[in-house]
């Protein structure tokens, strides 16, 4: 081999050797630069003579570019398992529009609304949001990266029970499905009126003069009644949606008629609920106003309770139903 | 154009498939004889059965790193030359390893015999055979 072939082959060599894993760099290169000669020379053997420098520059790139030639010795690397795939896109998924877009949309709905410049004010949410978004795509892969990585299970693959599956939608589903957007339409609007209604409120201003004056347990039950509100109407949403959640959708249910209870019950221990000033009744018939007022309030209260109880045993029946519920006759296939 | 072309990509995936488990029945029986790279592959090509350098290398590791292989630096005809065989590992599965490739050889054959598809005609395995 001339010396210009023997420098052009050494610098291929330590090209590829760069690309290499350190430890196997030496012996890879060796066995590549054993090959490669024997190639040569039985080209040089078949042509009679020693092969020109581009008949080794088009052997070179037949074989193939440094840092391809180096990544067929490296091991495939995966930065998230593909068995975890579905989870990873159906957790970006849930993220990304169901809890972001009804987040953002929360925040910025009310100044896009009252501001003078109203698409500046939604550029800023759409940066934001992206943003957001951004960063959260970063973690989730990184938090689906390290689970790889350290091999950390759920669960074990075999523990799992056919029985426990969610079950085929079936043709009352649409309906369940329109109920439970209903049910998220309904659950927002519901929040909307709530924050309209009593944000930072003390008390109501009627024509005349008259003053309803809430007591302080409203105040303390603001934010916990919010919170269960928008939490019911996201799941409603992510029901109509997932309606094969059926069993996950129960479970947030039974905890959302238990929050409910207690919010009643704060209400309910708290008693005076509202007082009234009125310059034009008498004391007699303002004792009877309030008196009727936070008995229809406290009416109110017993009544959601006695809705959240009904609601929450029914689901804890559904609940039941689906762990004693036998699987379908499956033909067998033997 | 686009149809050829994804057709080709798809056709070379799938034969890239089915040649990835016969290569390693194939090395693992070339090898019960000491080789050394490049007369393997020149081996393996003569019997019909071309493999590209940049799969031969990493798969003789890799099955040196599963046990299945042992190798050797020496030095022949003025050069050090790394020289493969099975191991004792390799030779205990290679047997078992070829039962199961002819039970489903057998098995495929059955089941294109079934359908007409047992004799493919010559032309047509010539013309794949370029690719």
């Amino acid at each position: 081999m001339s010396a210009k072939n023997t420098d052009l082959l050494d610098r291929y060599l330590h090209a590829v050797k760069f690309w290499l894993p350190k430890a196997q760099q030496a012996d890879i290169v060796a066995e590549l630069g054993e090959d490669l000669q024997s190639l040569v020379e039985e080209r040089e053997a078949a042509l009679g003579h020693t092969l020109g420098e581009d008949d080794l520059v088009a052997l070179l790139k037949k074989r193939g570019s440094p840092a391809k030639v180096a990544s067929s010795y490296v091991p495939e690397q995966r930065l998230i398992n593909p068995a975890m795939l579905p989870v990873y896109w159906l957790v970006l998924k849930i993220v990304l529009l169901w809890v972001y877009v009804p987040l953002f949309a929360f925040i910025f709905l009310g100044p896009v609304l009252t501001v003078a410049h109203p698409w500046e004010m939604l550029l800023r949410c759409l940066v934001e949001y992206w943003r957001a978004a951004f960063m959260t795509v970063g973690m989730v892969t990184l938090s689906f990266a390290l689970i790889d990585r350290y091999q950390v299970k759920f669960q074990r693959a075999d523990n799992w029970d056919p029985r426990k599956l969610p079950r085929v939608p079936g043709s009352q589903n649409a309906g369940t499905r329109w109920n439970h957007l209903a049910g998220a339409i309904f659950g927002l609007a519901a929040a909307a009126f709530w924050v309209y209604l009593m944000w930072q409120r003390k008390e109501f201003s009627f024509p005349g003069g008259s003053r309803l004056i809430l007591g302080p347990v409203w105040a303390q039950i603001y934010w916990p009644v919010l919170g269960v509100t928008l939490t019911s109407a996201f799941f409603d949403l992510l029901s109509s949606l997932y309606p094969r959640w059926s069993q996950v959708r129960s479970r947030v249910r039974i905890g959302i008629d238990v929050c409910g209870v207690i919010i009643a019950a704060v209400l309910l221990k708290a008693g005076n609920f509202v007082g009234i000033v009125d310059g034009h009744l008498s004391a007699a018939d303002l004792a009877n106003s309030v008196a009727w007022f936070n008995g229809m309030i406290g009416w109110t209260a017993i009544a959601a309770i006695a809705i959240e109880i009904g609601d929450a045993i029914h689901e804890a029946r559904f609940l039941l139903r689906g762990k004693r519920a036998k699987p379908a006759a499956i033909p067998s296939a033997m | 154009m686009h149809t050829n072309a994804a057709s080709s990509e798809l056709f070379d995936n799938l034969r890239l498939e089915l040649r990835r488990g016969c290569l390693v029945v194939a090395v693992l029986a070339q090898l019960y004889t000491e080789h050394y790279g490049y007369a393997l592959r020149k081996a393996l090509g003569d019997q019909g059965l071309a493999i590209d350098e940049n799969t031969l290398y990493p798969l003789l590791r890799r099955l040196e790193s599963q046990g299945l292989l042992v190798s050797q630096w020496r030095e022949e005809e003025k050069r050090n030359k790394r020289f493969y065989r099975l191991s004792p590992l390799g030779e205990e599965v290679l047997p078992d390893l070829l039962a199961e490739w002819r039970e489903m050889s057998a098995a495929l054959e059955r089941i294109l015999g079934d359908r007409g598809l047992a004799a493919a005609p010559e032309s047509g395995s010539e013309s794949k055979e370029e690719r």
